[in-house]
């Protein structure tokens, strides 16, 4: 089973995102609710596929996937986000996530898109 | 999706959260509107709590809340980004003040259950106004002044690859990748193509070309697909793999092409070389050691859950349970006349242990008063604006804690008693200068503990309340009950809180039609506390609740008549003792009195009041338990105090409670025998007690 780890600082979000993950065969490891918590919580459990929202409090998405690529190069983060916000996906995907979901996200969607990223991965 | 029941935790969330960052959100539109700026920490601040109210209500299909925190983040995510100078603070402070009312409305009409139909067209409409008008008066720089590279718009841009020139064993090729619909952001989705197709792809060119920079280019994608050409050593069928991974693509066309011309190479005007992204950390305090600092803030911000109330409550019946279960095994019958020092030993550090047991479950239970204090802040802003008076609020002892319970019941309360201290204790500013007092008024709310109780002082320092024009209204009303040279101070200012009793003669937008008062007095009787009313004429009033900390568990004494026990809650009793006959006196009318200490007190036998049968009648065989409610002292007439014991608080039964005879009764526990006894409720046996 994939491991996943949810970083959002909307607890809204991660059930969300925990219920459908868990309903189509994830594991979610972890959870954290903000970049810095992220980033500590990826060295703990070592999750095979980050979802990770952009805004979040004390470290932005995007500054905390910057420092998971630079402890693992082969880290396979996903960008959740919102509408708008598509100058900071671009800075993401240029910092190697892997792919990014936009918000709302419906749930075959972000199964379609974690199973296909793992796929790729294999 | 809303229809689905598995959503329920969800929208629970939801509501939760959305409800806590609202809070959140007013506090800080508040305490800026008070310093007239947003600073830019505020900003920021507001710029994510709509952020992330808009994605979940996004997510849960509430549009109309989505597009209107779309709207306000869009005002904010200006801010932050250009920082103007001549913005009027408190139009916009208005304006999301009003926003936060809207969602809150909706959010109340989803907890409801009913159609979430709130139309806030108008609300976003002024909202960008706001912002275009804004942004006008502050026009933008030149965009991209600094930047020359993205200028060019019309070109093609290439890939180049530094492994290796373009070999000409390379074939070449040609795909179109048609996206699912409505999965937005389609050119970064088509960035994210090449991004993968450059490890093994060379001379990529696509149409539409500069995706990264022009978001419209989306639109282009929708329609006509994203078409891109390539040359690659990879057979058809590796790629045909690697397009067919695309994610959220509906469909993908790919085949071999000839070879470009070689000319065209050349008059590519530019080049955009994406490199594999170098991952730079800019040197911030984090750097080196985020896993350690992260450590510090886990343990700090991971400790705290939240955790669903009815669970809470039902681990304070289990607890409540468990003391009567102790009682039962330590006071068993079956024990009776043995020698158990052993068992004695135990049952002691059993009971040490699960007091504190009980404790803790109380103390899970209790919440700052805090959030309950700031929602007055916004109440005082509104009121201020409307009626134009200037009205400054003091907190003090915010953080005293109270069980949630009791905290949901004074809310309202706390809410009218502001509403009225402005409305009718504040003067305006004319009339306070004029009386030598500061032109602004000002209300304390202030919250202390003493002993079981909190108690929570509303003060306001304006112009008092007016005895002669209360007595009036009390008369109208008919509800002076006894000579009005004989009614102290307070029984008069009491009258105030008279179901329909309103001294003011037009009825403003916030009070003065009667109703509130006495809601006051109801809810915070409704805990088990008390309203007291203090008023100096011209220098304000004070209106004090006082609030027991919990409902569910009391100290009592248990009391014996006939062969029922009742429990008096040990904060209502003054004394108890055996009465002499010669201290008892009889009325003309056969009223029992009883003289103590040359103060003479009604007595009540109670196995007259609930017509019990028991064999002391005579008041020198019995006890007389002194009890006090509201200032007022009556006698009780028990047979014996059987002693004095923790007890869980158990609501009587519905059937019981509507009969009449239930007055007088707070509600019924279980003794460590198993016996049930009842709850007196002296504020209630003193109602009966008259009427009998």
């Amino acid at each position: 089973m994939k491991k996943v780890l949810i970083v959002d600082d909307a607890q809204f979000m991660r059930l969300s995102l925990k219920t459908m993950l868990e309903k189509n065969g994830f594991h979610v490891a972890g959870e954290a609710e903000n970049g810095i918590l992220g980033i500590a919580k990826y060295i703990e459990c070592a999750p095979d596929i980050v979802t990770m929202d952009i805004t979040m409090p004390e470290m932005s998405g995007v500054e905390a996937l910057k420092a998971i690529r630079k402890h693992d190069p082969k880290a396979c983060v996903v960008m959740v986000s919102a509408m708008g916000q598509e100058s900071l996906i671009k800075e993401a995907i240029i910092n190697g996530a892997k792919y990014f979901i936009v918000k709302p996200f419906k749930e075959d969607q972000i199964v379609e898109t974690l199973k296909k990223i793992c796929q790729t991965k294999e | 999706m809303a229809g689905d029941h598995t959503l329920e935790p969800m929208l629970d969330m939801f509501l939760f959260e959305t409800d806590q960052l609202l809070e959140q959100l007013e506090q800080i539109i508040i305490h800026s509107e008070q310093s007239d700026t947003y600073s830019a920490t505020d900003i920021n601040e507001i710029f994510r709590i709509m952020h992330t109210i808009k994605g979940a209500a996004a997510m849960m299909l509430y549009d109309n809340i989505a597009a209107l925190s779309h709207a306000i983040e869009d005002v904010f995510f200006y801010l932050r980004d250009t920082n103007p100078e001549n913005m009027d603070c408190t139009k916009l402070s208005d304006l999301i003040l009003s926003s936060i009312d809207f969602i809150k409305t909706e959010l109340k009409k989803i907890r409801e259950g009913d159609r979430v139909d709130g139309d806030a067209a108008a609300l976003n409409s002024s909202i960008k106004n706001y912002l275009e008008i804004l942004k006008q008066s502050n026009p933008a720089p030149l965009e991209n002044s600094g930047t020359g590279v993205i200028s060019v718009t019309n070109q093609q841009y290439y890939i180049a690859q530094d492994k290796k020139a373009a070999s000409t064993q390379n074939k070449c090729f040609k795909a179109a990748v048609f996206f699912d619909a409505g999965c937005e952001m389609e050119n970064i989705r088509a960035y994210t193509v090449i991004h993968e197709l450059k490890d093994f792809a060379e001379d990529i060119h696509y149409i539409p070309e500069n995706i990264m920079e022009d978001d419209s280019t989306c639109e282009m994608i929708r329609q006509n697909g994203f078409v891109v050409r390539f040359s690659s050593d990879r057979p058809l069928a590796e790629l045909h793999d690697f397009f067919g991974k695309t994610i959220l693509m509906k469909e993908f066309q790919l085949e071999e092409t000839d070879p470009p011309a070689s000319g065209e190479k050349k008059a590519r005007p530019q080049q955009i070389v994406l490199e594999d992204p170098v991952v730079k950390i800019p040197p911030s305090p984090e750097e080196g050691l985020p896993a350690k600092n992260s450590e510090i803030h886990s343990s700090n911000q991971q400790s705290m859950i939240s955790v669903n109330v009815a669970k809470l409550d039902r681990l304070m019946d289990l607890v409540g349970e468990l003391v009567i279960s102790e009682a039962l095994v330590v006071q068993n019958p079956d024990l009776r006349g043995l020698t158990l020092d052993n068992f004695n030993k135990a049952a002691r550090q059993q009971e040490k242990i699960i007091s504190e047991l009980q404790d803790m479950v109380m103390s899970v239970r209790m919440l700052p008063l805090t959030t309950t204090f700031h929602k007055m802040q916004r109440i005082i802003r509104d009121m201020c604006k409307k009626l134009g008076k200037d009205v400054q609020l003091e907190l003090i002892g915010e953080t005293t804690e109270v069980d949630k319970n009791i905290i949901e019941h004074i809310s309202d309360p706390l809410m009218h008693l502001i509403r009225n201290a402005i409305d009718h204790g504040i003067e305006t500013a004319e009339e306070r200068e004029a009386a030598g007092k500061t032109a602004s008024g000002k209300i304390t709310l202030e919250a202390k503990n003493s002993g079981s109780d909190v108690i929570i002082l509303i003060t306001d320092d304006g112009r008092g309340l007016n005895k002669g024009k209360i007595l009036d209204r009390a008369r109208q009303k008919g509800l002076l009950h006894k000579p009005e040279n004989e009614l102290t101070d307070k029984e008069i200012y009491n009258f105030i809180f008279a179901p329909g009793f309103s001294t003011q003669d037009k009825v403003t937008e916030f009070s003065g039609r009667g109703v509130g008062m006495d809601v006051v007095t109801k809810n915070v009787n409704s805990v088990g506390g008390l309203v007291l009313i203090d008023s100096v004429a011209g220098e304000g009033t004070t209106i004090s609740l006082k609030i027991p900390l919990t409902l569910s568990i009391i100290d009592g004494m248990t009391i014996r008549v006939g062969n029922v026990r009742y429990t008096v809650p040990i904060t209502t009793i003054r004394e108890s003792f055996k009465p002499q006959a010669k201290e008892i006196i009889n009325d003309p009318d056969r009223n029992e009195m009883i003289m103590v200490r040359g103060q003479c007190y009604p007595i009540l036998r109670i196995h007259r009041l609930f017509k019990v049968t028991t064999s002391v009648t005579d008041f020198t065989d019995g006890i007389i338990i002194m009890v006090e409610n509201e200032d007022e002292v009556l006698c009780l007439f028990a047979d014996e105090l059987l002693g004095q014991q923790q007890v869980v608080v158990k609501a009587l039964p519905p059937y019981i409670k509507n009969i009449r005879q239930a007055e007088g009764l707070a509600g019924c526990t279980l003794l460590g025998d198993g016996s049930i006894s009842l709850i007196l409720d002296i504020g209630g046996m003193m109602r009966r007690g008259y009427s009998l």
